[in-house]
């Protein structure tokens, strides 16, 4: 068995976007059960609902004005309520962000499962983009890294392969990635206390 | 309603063969007792008729048979001992909009609404029963169950449990339904020795793992019930009766124990003996099978009918008097609300109510399937070290004998 933590959903908020419905009133039921608070809301989510903990949304009827974010940036986990299962209709609910889905007509259960595995996905999501977003900003850094290298050759380092040990060992002394350190070094504004790695 | 109406079919669906029969045969003898009692009552002016279905084990059964009843003319279904029977019947009594009538401790995280639920989830069964093992023995427990939904379930939420007081599972171990080899499990607990031994085998496998255990405490003083007892959220008078002196000392916990002390229990009891003649201990599956057919012939009598869903409202919107103490349904969950006793195997061979749980929070427990209210979010959630109660307080354990 897997040290699997089980997410606390009391608590949650949980917002609906779908006009008036047996199937909502089910979902509501399950959410209650599970000490989540829901709003129905139509025909659109304003600011005030990017607060929220989560999103239901209807994928039948559904367009891209509805919500106050970019199509697929939402700000919480998605999870599209599917009547027609039309691959249109999935093509926009996936584009959406949405991450886990509930077949209507909605009964007793689904919700709990949907809940954990968008949260997880959601979760997945953001971590991958907060990596690529930093692995970015280091690409975005690499001429620097070839500048300090000149720099530290320039200073008295034998060869490329001697400065760079330097550069990383300046980073490491520094506590800064490589790039920052490559910046600081261009910029030739190092403290002096900083000097001496 | 004055005038008798036809007898109504009810489907009782339990395995009087395989590795669980004692406990479907229990069920089946409390549900006909109940059937029985209901049909004796002038008052009622309703009929009910057994139907009885044997899927012998077989999980596919179930639903194949729930089918066959249901085409047959029932739209109540009493049944299933294992979770894994059950979710093969759930969808099945949805399609057809007919009621299942679930009367065994399962692992929560369902609420049908073509269901009702009078066997306790986890709220009712394994919080209250760590509640009190934990400060009292420790919270490094071993984890044994049968490799299915149940034993997974609860051996996860006893982790998050003990996890939250700063303790750990020393082990999680899973035999199949029907499998009896478990020397493996017994040579690793006495290796880790684990302060308890929560065991969520079912029937024989159970019966298998516990004289085992009982064998290695006559070898090895450690291992006896007073210092390292093995505890159930399943095991029920049945199983004494099957094992006799090798369960003498282990502790379980019960919606419903032959030894209560209540009038309405004396009563029940002294009709039951009148019936079966046996001198028996009355077994929780028994008398929560009983309490699923009383209250079903109550409801069914009071709607002038079986439609599920008349009945389902009036089950879920008043009380009713049962062995399982006044039974309310929440029209939320439609879980029924229990009392959780505590109880520990006697030399007799039948189980005793834990003195010194007796008189707190006697009252019944709402269900809470998905662990998600207050209480159970309190026990789930992490303690500082220095606010966990020391084990030590185990010294204090007093038994009923």
């Amino acid at each position: 068995m897997s040290g699997f933590k089980r997410l606390e959903l009391a608590g949650w908020q949980a917002v609906i976007l779908h006009r008036p419905h047996p199937s909502v009133d089910a979902l509501m039921r399950q959410l209650a059960m599970l000490h989540i608070d829901a709003r129905l809301v139509w025909p659109q989510l304003d600011e005030a609902d990017a607060g929220a903990d989560v999103v239901f949304f209807d994928a039948d009827s559904g367009h891209d004005g509805q919500f106050p974010w970019t199509a697929g940036l939402a700000p919480m986990p998605m999870i599209a309520l599917v009547g027609t299962e039309a691959p249109g209709r999935i093509e926009w609910a996936l584009s959406q962000g949405s991450t886990a889905h509930l077949l209507k007509p909605i009964g007793s259960s689904g919700a709990y499962s949907a809940l954990l595995v968008a949260a997880h996905s959601h979760g997945v999501v953001r971590r991958k983009s907060d990596d690529i977003r930093h692995l970015e900003d280091r690409l975005q850094q690499r001429p620097a890294v070839v500048g300090a290298v000149l720099r530290l050759m320039q200073g008295g380092e034998r060869d490329e392969a001697a400065a760079m040990k330097t550069l990383r060992s300046i980073a490491m002394t520094w506590r800064m990635t490589i790039e920052e350190a490559a910046e600081t070094i261009c910029r030739d504004d190092a403290p002096a206390s900083r000097r001496g790695a | 309603m004055s005038s008798r109406v036809s007898a109504i079919p009810v489907t009782l669906l339990f395995s009087a063969a395989g590795p669980y029969a004692d406990l479907g045969r229990e069920a089946v003898a409390g549900a006909l007792a109940g059937i029985a009692e209901i049909n004796g009552r002038a008052d009622l002016g309703v009929r009910l008729r057994p139907v009885l279905a044997n899927p012998k084990g077989h999980d596919r059964r179930y639903a194949e048979l729930a089918e066959r009843a249901i085409r047959d003319g029932s739209r109540h279904v009493v049944g299933a001992i294992t979770s894994s029977a059950r979710k093969e019947i759930v969808p099945v009594v949805e399609r057809h909009d007919a009621l299942l009538w679930y009367a065994f401790p399962y692992e929560g995280y369902e609420a049908s609404e073509h269901a009702l639920y009078f066997g306790a989830c986890p709220n009712q069964h394994l919080l209250p029963l760590f509640d009190y093992l934990l400060p009292r023995y420790g919270a490094k427990p071993f984890v044994v169950g049968s490799n299915y939904i149940w034993g997974w379930e609860i051996a996860r939420i006893a982790r998050e449990l003990v996890e939250a007081k700063g303790g750990a599972l020393l082990g999680d171990r899973y035999l199949p339904l029907g499998h009896t080899a478990c020397g493996h499990l017994i040579a690793e607990i006495r290796q880790e020795r684990p302060d308890f031994i929560l065991s969520n085998l079912v029937g024989e496998s159970l019966h298998a793992f516990l004289r085992a255990y009982h064998a290695l405490g006559l070898e090895d003083d450690a291992f006896r019930p007073e210092n390292r007892p093995v505890v159930s959220c399943n095991a029920t008078d049945c199983d004494l009766t099957v094992l006799g002196r090798a369960a003498d000392g282990h502790i379980t916990t019960s919606t419903y124990l032959d030894a209560l002390d209540t009038a309405g229990n004396q009563a029940f009891k002294g009709r039951m003996a009148e019936r079966l003649g046996d001198g028996k201990a009355i077994s929780s599956c028994f008398a929560a099978a009983y309490s699923a057919v009383l209250v079903l012939g109550t409801a069914i009598a009071e709607a002038g009918g079986d439609d599920p869903a008349l009945v389902r409202e009036i089950v879920t919107s008043r009380r009713f008097e049962t062995p399982l103490g006044d039974l309310s349904v929440d029209p939320r969950t439609h879980h029924a609300g229990l009392t959780p006793h505590l109880a520990r195997a006697g030399a007799d061979g039948r189980f005793h109510l834990l003195e010194d749980t007796a008189g707190r929070g006697t009252g019944p427990v709402a269900a809470d399937p998905y662990l998600a209210g207050a209480a159970a979010r309190a026990a789930l959630t992490p303690r500082s070290a220095a606010q966990a109660q020391p084990a030590s307080l185990a010294r204090g354990l007093r038994v009923v004998k």
